[in-house]
């Protein structure tokens, strides 16, 4: 909401500038968004008053001005608005003044005569776009004066961002009363004085309220033999400087007492309603109107409408109708202002979405007890700018009269709170000023609070604790730190599996990616899920932004090939991602972690070349990740997940349950996701890993005794796993090979076709003596005869 | 003899002058020290001198032979000096050719981020703890003292999945799944992921909050102030002023939120702040009564407060990314800047 500092001093005197008014309210918690100065730019136009007029000699549309502008001598200025005459006061524009619209005024000679000056329209000052004549002033303001000062046009708009808990503040008057509460200053409210007729206001009109429950009160007066017109400067001037747009006095009238107290009201054109009469209810099933707007809406029973004996004539509170509205043919109005119930109003405004400063307010909570002086205030200016004699009384329905709240506040619960040692006469003094009544019960012990009703908000002593804190100012509470002591926090094991995970993910040269949690339910497809998959079975948004983001995760793995995608349509091709998120299956959110390696990765410089990553890549990664968690006994089993290469995949096995699955992505995949190069994918389940971790390291003695090393070469039949002869190694072994390390894969000329040979280091040692040439040799032709009597493998010499 | 000797030793290192080559060093030095050398034919012929003579020359003798020695010595040390030299000259490599750093990653900037908060909060006895995200109403709105047709829902644009639940809008509903499981006190935060409806250059539909709870038998709000402007020195730095703004949400009371002076022109007031020298970076405030009473914790018997800061936002007063959309790319472009 706008206010203006001008606009605000006509209800309560301050002296804080601009800047200084902002920062004050938005210590009390009406945060200023905005500082907006209006124009400045009219320096040298001052208020005159034309004289005499006399004809032009050589032109006769213009005249001759004699223009008092509070100097010794008249100025003689050409003029040929239309409604230039006698006596009337206007904007004149000094010779050396350049206007907004860019014109500059010189002495000029206009057919033949002098002109040192310019009577200005309120076009030529940027100020509407009305350029039909001259810019009439009222004839009260001081001769000579500069114009802006005069109209009070050198002002600052300030752009206010109001809770949804301070309704009250939405009005010029609810502002004020938090500058008073900063201030002490009294409130200045506008001085309201209705001439009113000698017809009864009930002889011609009626109010019912079908609906109390929605309608807590309705107050309506009918002002009739109104002349319909445009508003005067000063009226649009306010309105147009918080940002309203004018329509006609009637119409500026009632927004304008919006903007000063907070109160929407609505102006109905009298004749048109039927039997002249308002009933409030909910509408009909069916039943229609045509809103202000021109557009038709069908209303449900829940709405509440203004009706006439037989239509709806308003939404209440939220737009008036279109038949009924007021027009340049409008004699007599009926004025309403009216309280509605906030979730009612918030319900219908929501339904036909319609929003406008009405609904706004009402929606929020409006203050019953501003409906009178509302009525009343416009009722008097609509008068006087608009004519037309006051019928008498108000009818003023009010079913929904409620008790004032009531609520006791412990002044010591106040400083226990806030830490704060505030007097209880310092707390009394901020209530008071902020409106509220403050009667003391038990020797100020506890005070009695009654609250204004243009404070519905404040309901309970903590709500009284928060004025009493914003207005002594959050600044002037002691900053100290907490007493207590600090709780014990529970171990969290997935938190520290998380953390190595992550660290030896970097540190292995991946980048961390984050993605978004939704994404397009054609991601299964794209990873060839099947039709069963329960991985399809993914939660639906109701309301996504698009079909990219319309469904859950149960896989990141589409997330980081969609990654994959991007980098490489941007000609980036060293693919290596990781991302740790929960993911949303079987109404859980279990944590996952999952990679990919596309491209070429690693560093890429002479000397340290990019390399195209292979299944083993990945799954060293992946045996990496799982060694920093402390298990050690994990398996591997080849799958038929359709997402992965058949032959080249792997599930990853953690006492014979899967913990996650690695491998190649299927071909197929890598066409779905427009991908020219191999990409290799794993996914873990850091839940069922954080079970198995086992971070209780033990000390193991540093080898006394030297090892032995002996290298070893077999050729095997090809498909046997390299990890067979290993298993073989050691249980031969036992306690004396330290390590068998597989450093060779041999396919080729040198080996029989079928076969391949693979080539070991075994480690020997004794961790209670050094062992002999002969006890080495022994024990490693024991383990040759075992591999060829088991494996069949020959000894590659 | 002394003549001979003096002789000798004179031509001998006038000879040493013009070595430049080992070979040349052991010719010379053969010439004077090998067994017909020059100078072991001096000494030999001592016995034929009288025993006056003897001890006179036998002493010049060894003067010569040990100065000459040293020179030999010398001149072999500095030939091998030099060819040192220019053997290492020789091994000159171009230092400007690319150090064999291995490739590592960096953490997502965002985490980063997340990250140092964390271990800010860790340090003053927070314990992290996370929660579902998706929600019901009731932990989202109703138990956070948001009824259905309050206003304050209209703050947050929610994202309804269809089978009634939603995605949380902020972290908040762990507070009371934490109270509704462990007694006072309680001091966590809650760092993870949250969703609203909105998608433009300042918002993502999903991003990334810290939540804060702190709940004993007598927490104030300057406890809160406390904690805060210590957590904001130590992220921002201690230039930074702090300043707390009365707010509203539905679920703390008093409410505030927590502005520091602008990081782009330090207060002075310029377009990132709206030319008010201050941006905002958390929302905080008591817990409200209601919420204790969700929780099932008697508002009577404890106090507490809660904050909540959007990590993005914070990353981005550092960052400085003009489409906070970028973060969720994951372009490698981007992502290797951090």
């Amino acid at each position: 909401m706008n206010v203006t500092q001008n606009w605000l001093k006509t209800y309560i005197d301050f002296d804080f500038s601009a800047e200084e008014l902002a920062d004050r309210l938005t210590m009390l918690g009406i945060e200023v968004e905005a500082i907006k100065e209006l124009s400045t730019a009219l320096n040298g136009v001052v208020v005159g008053k034309v004289t005499t007029i006399r004809p032009h000699p050589n032109a006769d549309k213009l005249v001759l001005c004699q223009v008092d502008i509070g100097e010794e001598d008249t100025l003689q200025i050409v003029c040929g608005a239309p409604n230039v005459r006698e006596g009337i006061f206007a904007p004149v524009a000094t010779i050396g003044t350049d206007l907004p619209s860019g014109i500059s005024i010189k002495r000029a000679k206009l057919r033949g005569e002098e002109s040192h000056g310019m009577l200005c329209s309120e076009k030529e000052l940027d100020i509407s776009e009305d350029a039909a004549g001259l810019m009439e002033l009222s004839s009260d303001l001081p001769i000579g004066t500069g114009f802006t000062d005069a109209l009070g046009l050198d002002d600052t708009v300030f752009e206010l961002e109001i809770t949804p808990n301070r309704p009250d503040c939405l009005s010029l008057i609810g502002v004020a009363r938090e500058i008073r509460a900063e201030t002490g200053n009294d409130i200045k409210l506008p001085e309201v004085n209705v001439q009113e007729d000698d017809t009864d206001i009930r002889e011609i009109t009626s109010v019912t309220i079908d609906a109390p429950d929605l309608c807590p009160r309705y107050a309506a007066r009918v002002i009739r033999g109104v002349k319909i017109g445009d508003s005067p400067t000063w009226l649009k001037q306010r309105l147009e400087s918080v940002g309203i747009g004018v329509i006609n006095n009637i119409v500026d009238v009632t927004n304008f007492v919006l903007m000063e107290y907070g109160q929407p009201l609505h102006a109905f054109d009298y004749n048109k309603l039927g039997e002249n009469r308002i009933v409030v209810r909910r509408a009909t099933e069916g039943e229609q109107i045509t809103t202000l707007d021109e557009e038709e809406r069908k209303l449900t029973p829940e709405m509440l409408v203004i009706a006439d004996a037989t239509k709806p004539v308003a939404l209440a509170g939220i737009m008036g109708g279109y038949d009924s509205e007021i027009t340049e043919t409008t004699c007599d109005v009926l004025l309403e202002s009216a309280n509605f119930q906030p979730s009612s109003v918030r319900a219908t405004a929501k339904a036909l979405g319609i929003h406008t400063e009405a609904s706004y307010r009402f929606e929020r909570g409006t203050d019953p007890e501003a409906v009178i002086p509302a009525i009343d205030r416009a009722t008097q200016l609509i008068v006087e700018l608009a004519g037309g004699t006051v019928c008498q009384g108000t009818i003023d329905v009010y079913p929904g009269k409620c008790e004032l709240g009531q609520i006791q506040l412990r002044p010591e619960r106040v400083n226990f709170i806030l830490g704060t040692e505030l007097e209880a006469t310092e707390i009394k003094q901020i209530l008071i000023r902020l409106g509220f009544g403050v009667d003391t019960v038990q020797q100020d012990n506890i005070y009695q609070i009654t609250v204004p009703t243009f404070r519905r908000d404040i309901t309970r002593e903590i709500d009284l604790i928060e004025e009493i804190a914003r207005v002594h100012g959050y600044d002037n509470i002691p900053t100290t730190l907490p007493k207590g002591d600090i709780p014990v926090p529970k171990p969290n094991i997935l938190v520290e599996v998380r953390r190595r995970i992550k660290n030896y993910l970097l540190a292995s040269g991946m980048m961390e990616a984050i993605n978004y949690s939704f994404c397009h339910p054609n991601c299964f497809d794209k990873i060839r899920l099947p039709e069963d998959n329960p991985l399809r079975d993914a939660l639906k948004l109701q309301n996504p932004l698009s079909p990219e983001m319309s469904v859950l995760r149960t896989t990141l793995l589409p997330s980081l090939l969609v990654n994959a995608q991007h980098n490489h349509n941007h000609q980036i091709d060293n693919i290596a991602l990781f991302e740790m998120s929960t993911v949303f299956l079987n109404g859980e959110e279990p944590a996952r972690i999952a990679g990919i390696l596309a491209g070429e990765i690693g560093v890429g410089v002479y000397g340290n070349p990019y390399k195209s990553p292979d299944f083993f890549d990945i799954k060293g990664i992946v045996e990496g990740a799982l060694e920093v968690c402390g298990p050690t006994d994990w398996t591997y089993a080849i799958t038929d997940e359709p997402t992965f290469h058949p032959g080249r995949n792997a599930e990853v096995l953690l006492d014979n349950q899967r913990i996650g699955i690695l491998g190649e992505a299927h071909p197929k995949v890598l066409e779905n996701y427009e991908l020219p190069y191999k990409a290799y994918l794993f996914e873990l389940d850091l839940e069922k890993l954080a079970d198995a971790a086992d971070f209780s390291k033990r000390f193991e003695p540093i080898p006394i005794y030297p090892s032995v090393l002996r290298d070893l070469a077999i050729v095997v039949e090809h498909d046997m796993p390299s990890d067979l002869p290993i298993e073989i190694i050691y249980s031969t072994g036992g306690d004396l090979v330290e390590s068998v390390r597989l450093f060779d894969v041999y396919v080729g000329d040198q080996v029989q076709e079928g076969k391949k040979s693979l080539a070991y280091t075994i480690t020997y040692h004794s961790a209670t003596e050094t062992l002999t040439d002969k006890e080495v040799n022994d024990l490693h032709d024991k383990v040759v005869n075992r591999l060829n009597q088991e494996l069949g493998a020959e000894l590659r010499l | 003899m002394k003549a001979e000797l003096e002789a000798i030793q004179a031509a001998a290192l006038e000879a040493l002058k013009d070595v430049e080559t080992a070979d040349a060093l052991e010719s010379l030095r053969i010439e004077y020290f090998g067994r017909r050398g020059k100078l072991t034919d001096v000494m030999k012929g001592m016995g034929q001198l009288s025993k006056e003579e003897r001890p006179v020359i036998g002493k010049l003798a060894n003067e010569v032979r040990a100065s000459l020695t040293d020179a030999f010595e010398a001149t072999k040390n500095a030939l091998e000096s030099e060819h040192q030299e220019q053997k290492l000259k020789a091994e000159a490599i171009d230092i400007t050719l690319p150090g064999r750093k291995p490739a590592y990653g960096k953490a997502h900037p965002v985490m980063q981020t997340l990250e140092r908060i964390e271990a800010i909060f860790t340090q003053m006895g927070f314990q992290v703890v996370t929660g579902p995200e998706v929600e019901t109403e009731h932990y989202n709105f109703d138990a956070l003292n948001t009824p259905p047709d309050h206003p304050a829902r209209d703050l947050h644009d929610t994202f309804y999945l269809t089978d009634g639940h939603l995605l949380r809008t902020h972290n908040s509903p762990v507070q009371i799944r934490v109270m509704e499981s462990q007694k006072p006190p309680v001091r966590i935060i809650v760092p993870g992921k949250a969703y609203r409806v909105d998608y433009d250059v300042s918002h993502t539909p999903m991003f990334h909050q810290v939540e804060g709870l702190l709940v004993d038998r007598h927490v104030t709000f300057s406890e809160l102030k406390g904690v805060l402007v210590s957590f904001a020195r130590q992220l921002f730095g201690d230039q930074t002023q702090m300043r707390f703004r009365p707010h509203f949400f539905p679920f703390t009371e008093p409410s505030a939120e927590m502005d520091i002076t602008c990081t782009v022109c330090r207060g002075e007031g310029c377009r990132s702040c709206g030319h008010t020298g201050w941006i905002e970076i958390l929302g905080a405030g008591a817990v409200d009564p209601e919420v204790f009473r969700a929780g099932n914790y008697d508002p009577e018997e404890v106090t507490g407060f809660a904050f909540g800061m959007g990590v993005e936002r914070i990353a981005n007063l550092q960052f400085r990314i003009p489409d906070i959309r970028t973060f969720y790319e994951n372009d490698l472009r981007f992502l290797k800047q951090f």
